[in-house]
């Protein structure tokens, strides 16, 4: 008995050693987001398990309140995931730079051909010293989603003009909705979706890029009339009489369940929105804001809200690589991403043509477009600007939306705190890729 | 060769040996942390960077001269003040009533100090639902009448410290009961009946046995509520993030956003030195109200 013991657990052993040598590199992901948000990655991330014998993908998702507080020590430590995303643009990601905590992905870009998938506009948002940080991966944009059924009830339409806006909101008003437009100011980041698409629109795309790469300040008289405009809003009751006493998913239910007519998001939405109306999600639809005063361009919000970054010190380089490259080069990636209501950067046809994006998900990405030729602008200001910035246009805000905060100190602070990160570099120079 | 169990100096070691594990973790997770921070108090670190330099007491010149420090010093107070009044007050007169009750007094203790078990974030959850605009609190305030008070109690800068501070205190005042309680059961019963015989109602016998009986136990209650206040995180951040604006900023919401969000590690550690220092303030004046005690 013992000699039957001993043999079969040589032979065991003997079954298990090629098993052994040939071990699987693990690369850990880390995501940001809530928990049956971002199952995306996961289906991603099995198909490319399912397609390698030498590499693991395994995805660990945070909640994006704790994410960087959570990434931050663990890449300080010398640990941390072997793939990861954050923030792009001249604020969030140069310390990281600076601290040598992520790979140079100059060499990748060349060898995988990443310049024909990858704008040169997001290429500037991602490297910096002429070297690329980031694989700005997906394209975000932010729209006025709005429920047809109760503005067929209310007899309005949708607006083209300021005029009409006005119009539409008093009706909706009269109509007995008291929160015309939904804004969850209580959660603080929605509000700066208004913010980067208005002072956008007052400024134009070269007013944005002349502050954040450039001698602009946040106190030029464009930011100033956009923020004044959007108390303006406030104090008219177009958000509520208590939009910062509520938070972003208490408003998307209600917005889904009918009682809100209308909010300003995007599209990261309408998975939750299918869900939670079924058959009704046909009465929802997008449009663009219209222009906030004569004779203003509509320049539709685009950005690439993180981006893909590499630790420096991963022993698994190639394999996060190679995954990136399934999710955003190859076609059935690229698909599955745009099913999952995310965009891809790059050219679409081929995955468009394969894809089955939802009706909503089409109407924000053609209002989109339709505007596209007129210049694009942020739409996620505080991802791409420092913490500090952030911190102080989330509270001024606020300020704006309760009128205790007047326009010129509103874009003062920030400015100020804008001054206070370019003393400090923890502003990248402007971005692009240096000749071989 | 082994020592000899019975030898002085093996006497000497039991008792070391013994601490040793329980030490060691306190030293890994409680000393090496704190001194660590005083340390980063004085440096620049990101919290990124391998590298920091050590810039003297410049952080503290900066947080003496930070306009948003003195707002979150000053909400701390208040802060802790309101929930020294409900755990201590309220706590007190709470446990001198259950004292009186034998009829479902487990049942009401149980519920009294139920929320005490109740992790904060979720306290924190229920909290955000029932102070909603439409939540139950204004529902309940319309059903009797009383609609006028109804408000946006999260969204109004002028009640939101308050609203917090009393959520805090409903899942943390079950402990001030309990310890009240327990020192309730130590007051002579004589006393209650010599002041009966002396004509006393309720009232003048808590005014004039229960509370000097209880003097121990209230400072006791006192400094646990005041340091168990300043180190509160959870229930306001999962709330409001400090708002609407700063509103409802305290030191520890200040601390992190300037340390872990804003990647400013060397002032956010100044910051939780301060917080240090005014902890431990209350604890020394806790050890010595101790101390007068067991005199």
């Amino acid at each position: 008995m013992r000699n039957f013991f001993g043999t079969a657990t040589a032979v065991g052993l003997l079954w298990c050693m090629p098993a052994i040598a040939q071990a699987q590199s693990e690369v850990i992901v880390w995501v940001a987001g809530e928990p049956g948000q971002t199952t995306i990655y996961d289906e991603l991330a099995e198909a490319f398990n399912a397609s390698q014998s030498d590499a693991t993908i395994t995805v660990v998702k945070n909640s994006s309140d704790l994410f960087n507080p959570a990434l931050i020590p663990a890449l300080s430590a010398g640990e941390g995931p072997d793939l990861f995303t954050f923030g792009t643009g001249p604020g969030q990601p140069a310390a990281l730079i600076a601290g040598g905590l992520v790979a140079d992905l100059t060499d990748a870009y060349r060898e995988h051909g990443w310049a024909d998938t990858i704008p040169e506009g997001i290429i500037v948002q991602t490297s910096s010293d002429g070297k690329l940080w980031a694989f700005g991966n997906e394209v975000e944009t932010t729209g006025m989603f709005y429920n047809q059924a109760i503005f067929d009830e209310a007899g309005v339409s949708v607006p083209t003009t300021w005029a009409e806006m006005e119009a539409v909101v008093s009706a909706l008003q009269a109509a007995g909705y008291d929160t015309p437009i939904g804004l969850a100011a209580a959660d603080k980041w929605p509000v700066s979706h208004w913010q980067s698409m208005m002072f956008g629109r007052y400024a134009g795309p070269e007013g944005i890029e002349n502050v954040l790469f450039g001698d602009g300040e946040w106190t030029d008289a464009p930011f100033v009339a956009a923020s004044a405009k959007l108390q303006q809003m406030g104090q008219a009751g177009w958000f509520g009489p208590t939009p910062v006493a509520i938070g972003y998913g208490e408003l998307m239910d209600s917005f889904w369940a009918g009682d809100v007519p209308m909010t300003f998001t995007g599209p990261w939405v309408i998975g939750g929105g299918i869900q939670a109306t079924g058959d009704r999600i046909s009465d929802y639809s997008v449009f663009a804001v219209p222009p906030f005063e004569e004779g203003q361009a509509i320049h539709p919000t685009n950005s690439i809200g993180s981006g893909w970054y590499v630790r420096e010190g991963s022993e698994v380089k190639e394999h996060a690589i190679a995954f990136l490259n399934s999710m955003f080069l190859e076609t059935e990636g690229r698909v599955a991403l745009l099913n999952a209501g995310t965009i891809p950067v790059g050219p679409l046809e081929d995955a468009l043509a394969q894809a089955d994006l939802s009706p909503l998900a089409q109407d924000i990405w053609k209002t989109s477009d339709d505007h596209a030729g007129n210049g694009t602008v942020p739409a996620f200001l505080d991802t791409i600007t420092p913490g500090g910035l952030t911190t102080v246009s989330y509270d001024g805000l606020q300020g704006l939306l309760l009128n205790v905060m007047t326009p010129e100190e509103f874009t003062a602070e920030m400015q100020s705190a804008w001054a206070e990160a370019k003393e400090a570099g923890e502003i990248m120079l402007p971005g692009g890729i240096a000749d071989e | 060769m082994l020592l000899d169990p019975n030898s002085r100096l093996a006497q000497r070691l039991n008792p070391i040996l013994f601490l040793l594990p329980a030490l060691s973790i306190y030293v890994v997770f409680a000393i090496y942390p704190t001194v660590s921070v005083i340390e980063y108090s004085f440096t620049d670190w990101d919290g990124i960077s391998p590298e920091r330099s050590y810039i003297g007491l410049e952080n503290y010149r900066k947080m003496f001269s930070d306009r948003v420090f003195w707002e979150a010093f000053r909400n701390t107070f208040v802060w802790s003040g309101v929930i020294l009044v409900i755990n201590v007050g309220l706590g007190l007169v709470i446990a001198a009533m259950l004292a009186r009750v034998w009829k479902a007094r487990l049942l009401i203790q149980t519920c009294i100090v139920l929320p005490v078990v109740i992790s904060p974030m979720a306290v924190a959850t229920i909290w955000r639902w029932m102070y909603q605009p439409n939540g139950v609190i204004n529902q309940l305030l319309d059903g009797i009448g009383l609609g006028a008070l109804a408000r946006p109690w999260l969204g109004d800068p002028s009640v939101v410290l308050y609203a917090l501070a009393f959520a805090h205190s409903w899942s943390t005042i079950g402990l001030s009961v309990i310890i009240f309680l327990a020192g309730l059961q130590a007051v002579d019963e004589d006393l209650y009946e010599a002041s009966r015989v002396d004509g006393a109602t309720p009232l003048q016998q808590f005014r004039y046995v229960t509370m000097p009986a209880l003097r121990p136990v209230t400072a006791v209650v006192f400094i646990l509520t005041l340091t168990q206040s300043f180190k509160v995180f959870d229930i306001v951040w999962a709330t409001t993030q400090g708002g609407p604006i700063r509103f409802s900023e305290i030191l520890s919401t200040y601390m992190y956003k300037r340390g872990a969000l804003e990647n400013d590690y060397g002032y956010g550690s100044a910051i939780g030195v301060a917080l240090l220092v005014i902890v431990s303030i209350a604890t020394i004046i806790y050890l010595r109200l101790q101390n007068r005690k067991d005199q």
